[in-house]
């Protein structure tokens, strides 16, 4: 009879440490930064571009995503509250965002925005990651940047072959925020792929190397940037 | 008893007011408009209004320690650049426009001649940041703030948290600029009935009703639009104001109407100061707008006004000189106490 209970309690004690560990796995939503099929690291690696020998380097690539919300066959079960998140590719830890809140809820779909919504950007000084000394504000005039690429590539035909996509805007008709929607299996840690091959490949480099303000170019580059999230 | 005067017309003339002890720090005169600023997102208070009276005369917002807010805003000139059509900044650079006066800034929801700026907060981030201004980062601001002796604990008083933070320094310096209000002007005692015009203000004032105030609307003296008022285009700036913003050819040429009060003190006057007097102003108005499209439709009929009527004119403009403003200790440079 004794050895039953404790047999039983033992079955409980497994259960909960099974359920502890499924749970610590399923809260959090990892990046993971891609060019094609190589890691990619923002610093003097080439990669190559096309077919013709081109190569490109990538120095610095960082996005904020917000409002981030979990749903279930589209509905919303979760969302995030204050959800906003600067990704930098050069800083590790930004590339995990823990999401403890969502450990109870049954989801197949994660949904955010690329970008800050046209609230928050008139809503003066913010903090966290929201705040100006990041630098993605722009200074002369008010508004986020969405998402900053820099790099070289030798078919820049700017000076020290440099391109820079400063991509942001929040007014119409340059409001460059967008949603992503990706589908997830279903109550798995979200492991978010963030491949930029496709993404650079769609700009012509030699013809387009720099974005630095809200236009209607950052407007076509944040829409084909949703290309950018995949999920593992 | 002489106190208690003052202070009884300070209580029938302020609707709302933001006192302590003695001291109005901030208030909304009688009969204006509500505040545009979002006061429950960044509550005044007197620690945080002083922390931003340093901040805004402190020349370490800039690269080389060589310019502070008040280089080109400097409160005896209701806080704008005079004796300079365009202001200029650290290392003697010319900028391309002239310093706008800084007053009743919580009634605007757009900052700078083409409204780049959408928040009181966020303003101070552009000559910050501007090479011609102050040619530093915010970024790096804090970093000094954070090594010097005096602001850590400055910071700690106002906020509660000795880590400064680029948030909190933009809140501060809004704090201190939202105090700087200017609604004592000979026309506001008249206005509440304590005072009069003199019989040529009086005239100065029914033309200026009639031929400036749809621009220049009472009390605030604008309408806080963007306005083309149909001066040439000097070609050395070429300057065509909010459409570099919008990118709207609709906004060609457009800029903010700035708002008239202490324009005594102001000059020189435009957005590039190419005005050095009120009768260069006056004079424009009535023989030098050009039309185009974008020419603010107030403009299309011509004005009319004899020189006489001009004088009168200007005469109702001194009336809007507010010396407690320009005098204020509150606002000026602090000193120790």
């Amino acid at each position: 009879m004794k050895l039953r209970c404790v047999f039983i309690l033992l079955i409980f004690a497994f259960k909960s440490f099974l359920a502890l560990a499924q749970t610590e796995q399923k809260t959090s939503i990892v990046f993971h930064p891609m060019f094609g099929n190589s890691i990619l690291t923002p610093n003097n690696l080439f990669y190559s571009l096309g077919n013709n020998g081109d190569s490109i380097q990538i120095e610095t690539f960082k996005f904020y995503i917000s409002a981030i919300e979990l749903l279930k066959d589209d509905k919303i079960v979760w969302k995030e509250e204050n959800s906003f998140h600067l990704i930098n590719v050069a800083d590790e830890k930004s590339l995990t965002i823990f999401i403890p809140g969502a450990s109870n809820t049954v989801y197949n779909t994660i949904s955010f925005n690329l970008g800050i919504d046209s609230l928050i950007n008139v809503s003066g000084a913010m903090g966290g990651d929201l705040d100006p000394t990041k630098g993605m504000y722009w200074t002369w005039q008010s508004g986020y940047v969405n998402l900053k690429l820099e790099g070289r590539s030798n078919l820049c035909k700017s000076r020290n072959n440099e391109f820079q996509f400063h991509l942001g805007g929040y007014q119409y008709p340059f409001n460059t925020l967008q949603k992503v929607i990706l589908k997830v299996e279903e109550n798995k840690k979200i492991d978010i792929v963030l491949d930029i091959k496709n993404f650079i490949e769609s700009i012509d480099l030699s013809q387009q190397n720099q974005i630095m303000s809200p236009n209607k170019q950052a407007v076509l580059l944040s829409e084909k940037a949703v290309g950018i999230f995949s999920v593992k | 008893m002489k106190k208690a005067v003052v202070l009884f017309s300070i209580a029938c003339f302020v609707s709302f007011a933001f006192v302590i002890g003695t001291q109005t720090l901030f208030y909304i005169p009688k009969n204006w408009p509500a505040p545009q600023y979002n006061f429950s997102k960044n509550p005044l208070s007197e620690a945080k209004i002083e922390l931003g009276r340093k901040l805004f005369y402190d020349p370490i917002l800039s690269r080389n320690g060589s310019i502070s807010c008040a280089s080109c805003h400097s409160q005896y000139t209701a806080f704008t650049h005079v004796d300079h059509a365009l202001s200029h900044g650290i290392d003697d650079r010319v900028g391309t426009r002239n310093s706008p006066a800084l007053m009743n800034l919580a009634w605007h929801n757009t900052f700078m001649w083409d409204g780049a700026i959408n928040q009181l907060d966020m303003q101070a981030l552009a000559p910050i940041s501007h090479p011609d201004e102050m040619g530093e980062s915010i970024a790096n601001v804090v970093a000094k703030l954070k090594h010097s002796t005096a602001y850590p604990k400055l910071f700690f008083t106002a906020f509660n948290d000795s880590i400064i933070t680029g948030e909190h320094t933009l809140k501060a310096i809004s704090q201190f600029l939202l105090t700087l209000v200017t609604a004592n002007s000979k026309y506001d005692s008249v206005m509440r009935k304590l005072s009069y015009f003199t019989v040529q203000q009086n005239s100065g004032y029914r033309l200026f009703q009639k031929n400036c105030s749809s621009c220049h609307i009472e009390p605030l003296f604008t309408n806080l639009q963007f306005e083309n008022n149909g001066l040439p285009v000097d070609t050395t700036l070429n300057d065509f104001g909010r459409m570099k913003v919008t990118l709207n050819k609709n906004d060609s040429l457009k800029f903010k109407v700035p708002s008239l009060r202490n324009i005594e003190f102001s000059y020189p006057y435009m957005h590039d100061g190419r005005f050095k007097r009120l009768s260069d102003v006056l004079n424009y108005y009535t023989s030098g707008v050009q039309y185009s499209n974008t020419l603010s439709p107030q403009l299309k009929n011509k004005i009319k006004l004899t020189s006489n009527e001009k004088v009168d004119i200007i005469a109702f403009l001194l009336t809007l000189t507010d010396k407690e403003f320009l005098f204020n200790t509150n606002f000026s440079f602090p000193r120790t106490k």
